[in-house]
């Protein structure tokens, strides 16, 4: 299982194809580089060189009890391309948590960030305190705000569900993951206006981050914003429409 | 007649592909189940994503170039590949043309 070694955690990171370099990112504590792997990387590597990870504390990779802001992210991020394409600008396609870690590097570092694609970026003020209120749901509401094989796999009560909660439980009970995404600054209307790179931003049409579209299509008028039937888990509810739209926004 | 070549004989690749489960898995029960060509990933086993990825890693290092999982992945849809079967993966190892 090829691992690597930045900002002082071992990450599983696995490649894909060859050509210009494209890193994708998960979102956090249902994702994992399989989010990615199983959706549009395979289509992406026939033209590109296609890097996922599992952020740290997800999926294959090692969990630390800190470090689950993002500006620390960004940092693991930063040492991966360190590590597997230095000196090069790579294009970064980032989900949900993923898309802020990806969105925060192209705004501290224009220069490592040739085009960027925020999918289900979850971009409003109000935001961070609607994630911390997720988890005060009733757990029917909470269990219909999983991907619906999740749900499918919950209901089923078998190996994947114990293996989920297990998985959910030590992120929330031995890692900062909760605090640290409460704490998350938002990002300021100048400094989103300020990004240089292209950009494609993708919401679902029944996610409660679509309002989100609207200030990316106000802050950044050359950005390409698109709407795809589904939910806040678009990878997994539309794969074969955003795995198009990546294609398209990556050509050339 | 010879045989076919260890990394193209059916028997032989089912054998490497359970092998190769049961080390992803990694846990007690699976050494008792038998896994077979008509053995689901997903309803048998309920193997999850991130092991199927570690399975596909694992198989790509093991048969080397000559076989293109990733390729083959890109065919199919996500419900597809969650759908899929032992023998399924067997038959493609199987039937990819040596390098």
């Amino acid at each position: 299982m090829p691992a690597i070694l930045t900002n002082g955690v071992r990450l599983h990171l696995v490649e894909l194809g060859a050509g210009p370099p494209v890193v994708m990112l998960h979102g956090l504590l249902v994702g994992n580089l399989a989010t990615w792997y199983l959706t549009a990387a395979p289509a992406l590597s026939r033209s590109h060189r296609v890097l996922v990870y599992d952020l740290r504390g997800h999926g294959r990779s090692e969990r630390p009890p800190t470090g689950y802001d993002v500006p620390t992210m960004v940092d693991d991020l930063r040492g991966l391309l360190d590590r597997c394409v230095p000196g090069q600008p790579v294009d970064l396609v980032g989900h949900s948590y993923g898309a802020l870690i990806a969105l925060q590097l192209a705004l501290d570092a224009p220069a490592r960030v040739r085009r960027l694609a925020l999918v289900e970026a979850p971009l409003a003020p109000s935001d961070t305190r609607a994630l911390t209120a997720w988890l005060d749901r009733p757990p029917d509401a909470l269990v219909r705000a999983l991907p619906a094989a999740l749900q499918a796999d919950l209901a089923r009560g078998g190996r994947r569900a114990r293996r989920l909660l297990a998985s959910l439980q030590a992120l929330a009970t031995e890692t900062t993951v909760l605090s640290d995404i409460a704490a998350q600054q938002e990002v300021p209307d100048a400094r989103l206006a300020s990004l240089s790179c292209p950009l494609l931003a993708v919401y679902g049409r029944a996610s409660s981050c679509r309002p989100h579209a609207d200030r990316l299509r106000r802050l950044l008028p050359a950005a390409r914003v698109a709407e795809l039937d589904g939910g806040h888990y678009l990878p997994l509810d539309a794969p074969a429409e955003l795995t198009a739209l990546l294609e398209e926004f990556l050509r050339g | 007649m010879a045989s076919a070549a260890p990394d193209r004989d059916p028997t032989a690749v089912l054998d490497t592909v359970a092998r190769l489960l049961r080390e992803v898995i990694g846990e007690d029960w699976v050494d008792e189940v038998e896994i077979t060509m008509d053995t689901s990933f997903s309803d048998d086993l309920e193997l999850e994503s991130i092991e199927f990825v570690a399975l596909a890693e694992q198989l790509q290092e093991t048969y080397g170039d000559r076989v293109d999982f990733v390729g083959w992945l890109s065919s199919m849809d996500l419900d597809e590949i969650i759908g899929l079967r032992v023998g399924q993966l067997v038959d493609f190892i199987v039937q990819c043309p040596p390098s």
